[in-house]
């Protein structure tokens, strides 16, 4: 039996924010959606950051298994930054398998899905600077029948690097925060009339639509929202934020109701976050402390470079490939967005880095001066704890992720730009991910105003192929949670699971990928072979 | 086959001047056209359009290595003509590697 889906992402939602919302009467939709379904908390992936954690959910695979990091990926040999596409996603998204199997399936806003997979349905896809959207909807002539659409608006509904970057390095001045805060809710309204538009039009068995605007408030807007862990609001126009923080809330509570509306009781709906939120009150400039500890050294552009008064360096990423001098760098973070530490190896011998047979010892070192790393200003430790890749990204694609993966005593970000300070002070309390989202559904045969124990990103995907009446693959790591089915579900309707199938190194909706990216797919896939002894 | 510098700077401008609709942008694109100071390019702008290209003539091209170079420059700009050169040569060099001399297929 197939249950028609529909998946709402709200991305970085927590509890700690929606109950207080539920509460107060802002959200009442949701407030009845828990009452008639089931929630429980999300756990996502380390580090908790989106592009990783939306690719698990949507493939039910931990990272080093589909291997998605970051928002860019870092080729060892060049040192150069690319972003991440949907060639880079090894197995099936719930898309796909959906689509492979003669169900429509819609996704709106998601991240890692450009270029578009040849769903059987349609795709826009998130992250998608405004200019390009047309290149990258799917299928073809999908964005001119968009555009028609009254209030239609590109540039608000793609993404502005210039905006995104405000999220996270702040706001010049009060000024900002308003038209900043009412251009997030218009453009859910505008994913929400897509969304109308399609699902009346053509609707698909699975539909999926992403709204981000929450993660972008609470980023900037954390202590307007969540004032407790900051300080008092005490001028008018940050009385006004937060009515407008607010009023963001309220409007994408009536949204969450239409969209339910539309689909009607027979239909399955799951929200879920891909991480959750915090307070976080520092940065820490791991570079600077590389540097320090004598394993980073900054090349002479450096020192001229002008980084505009930037906190964490969004906008500087791909820079480090000058920033730093090669010769005697051995350890270095790429991105701000990773909280990830690379080791320079010196593989061949003849190369500046960490000598292939010294690695173990020189990452043992490093994780052991990491977590003694200390606040000059208060002498607290900085780092709570430090990750190697085979804790947190064992798989058969872990190769390119980074060494070490930090988590901060105060939550928050790593800043990859040089500083004087190691740990910078913000000047306000800004949000930052967690490890903990959300997840509720409601629906045929769930559970109905029931809090179970906490999920797993990575169940979310098994049950949407149950929930569409799909065998489950064997590559999904998740499960199908039966705590969130009323009981007797799964005697009626059991389990089913994929035959066992051999390593897939590349999904289906790759087919449209070059004939470079096939063959490095073949090389990872003949590696493995060898490494287990298959052939020589 | 190796593509030539005009089948790929026609691929661009025709993509370059469809996305143009979309931007009310009026003045026409042209080979001179810089991707920053004229179109306003941001750099994952640059990456989209790259992997774009790659779609069409169905190769793994270094991008980042252009993007690099161009964040290198003083105006760190580069024309579309510029663009073109970069996947015409990368294009080439994949099609040697590919296809060694003194081979036969």
């Amino acid at each position: 039996m197939s249950v028609n889906t529909l998946l709402i992402g709200l991305d970085g939602a927590t509890y700690t924010v929606l109950n207080e919302l539920m509460q107060q009467g802002i959200m009442p939709f949701l407030q009845s959606f828990l009452a008639e379904g089931v929630r429980a908390d999300l756990r996502t992936v380390i580090p908790p950051l989106t592009p990783p954690a939306w690719t698990s959910l949507m493939t039910g695979r931990r990272p080093g298994q589909h291997g998605v990091f970051d928002f860019f990926q870092l080729d060892p040999e060049s040192r150069h930054l690319r972003f991440f596409t949907s060639h880079d996603i090894h197995g099936d998204t719930i898309f796909s398998l959906a689509s492979q199997n003669g169900l429509r399936a819609t996704a709106l806003n998601f991240p890692s899905m450009f270029p578009a997979p040849k769903l059987s349905g349609y795709v826009v896809p998130g992250w998608i600077p405004w200019k390009q959207l047309r290149l990258a909807c799917w299928p073809e002539g999908l964005f001119d029948s968009l555009k028609n659409l009254p209030g239609f608006n590109q540039r608000e509904l793609a993404m502005d690097i210039k905006l995104e970057e405000r999220t996270t390095e702040g706001c010049a001045s009060p000024a900002e925060y308003g038209p900043w805060i009412e251009l997030h809710t218009r453009r859910e309204h505008n994913w929400f009339d897509i969304f109308r538009q399609l699902t009346l039009q053509d609707p698909s068995a699975l539909t999926a639509v992403l709204f981000d605007g929450v993660d972008k408030l609470q980023h900037l807007c954390w202590r307007f929202i969540r004032p407790q862990d900051a300080r008092p609001l005490q001028e008018d126009w940050e009385h006004q934020v937060r009515n407008l923080c607010l009023e963001y809330f309220r409007r994408l509570d009536g949204i969450l109701q239409q969209m339910c509306a539309m689909m009607g009781p027979e239909t399955t709906v799951i929200l879920t976050s891909d991480h959750g939120f915090g307070p976080t009150r520092t940065a820490f400039h791991v570079n600077s402390w590389l540097e320090r500890q004598g394993y980073l050294s900054w090349s002479e552009a450096a020192s001229t470079w002008d980084t505009q008064g930037a906190l964490l360096g969004v906008s500087q990423v791909a820079r480090h490939t000058w920033m730093l001098d090669w010769n005697k760098t051995l350890a270095f973070a790429a991105t701000p967005t990773s909280s990830g530490i690379y080791i320079v190896v010196n593989r061949d011998g003849n190369s500046p880095g960490v000598p292939a047979v010294e690695y173990g010892a020189f990452r043992r070192r490093l994780i052991t001066e990491l977590l003694d790393a200390r606040d000059p200003r208060t002498g607290e430790r900085i780092v709570e704890k430090v990750w190697t890749r085979e804790e947190v990204f064992s798989g058969a694609y872990s190769d390119t992720a980074p060494d070490l993966t930090l988590t901060l005593f105060d939550g928050g970000a790593v800043s990859i730009l040089p500083s004087q300070d190691l740990v910078s002070v913000r000047p306000d309390v800004a949000g930052q991910h967690r490890p903990l989202g959300i997840f509720a559904a409601r629906g045929p045969n769930l559970c109905r105003g029931a809090q179970v124990g906490e999920l797993s990103i990575l169940d979310v995907a098994p049950m949407i192929a149950y929930t569409l009446g799909l065998a489950v693959p064997r590559e999904m790591t998740g499960r199908v949670p039966e705590e969130i089915y009323a009981s007797g579900t799964f005697r009626a309707r059991p389990v089913r699971h994929a035959a066992d199938e051999a390593p897939v190194a590349a999904s289906s909706n790759e087919s449209a990928a070059t004939t470079r990216m096939s063959a490095e797919d073949e090389e990872v896939v003949l590696e493995r072979l060898r490494e287990l002894g298959y052939i020589e | 086959m190796n593509p030539s510098r005009d089948q790929i700077l026609d691929y661009v401008l025709h993509m370059l001047e469809e996305l143009r609709s979309d931007w009310d942008y009026s003045i026409p694109i042209s080979a001179k056209s810089r991707l920053v100071a004229d179109l306003t390019f941001e750099s994952l702008d640059l990456v989209v359009l790259g992997t774009s290209i790659q779609e069409h003539f169905k190769a793994q091209i270094p991008f980042a290595m252009f993007l690099a170079e161009i964040g290198q420059r003083a105006q760190r700009d580069a024309t579309v003509e510029e663009l073109v050169e970069f996947v015409y040569r990368q294009l080439a060099q994949m099609n040697s590697e590919t296809h060694p001399a003194g081979i036969s297929q």
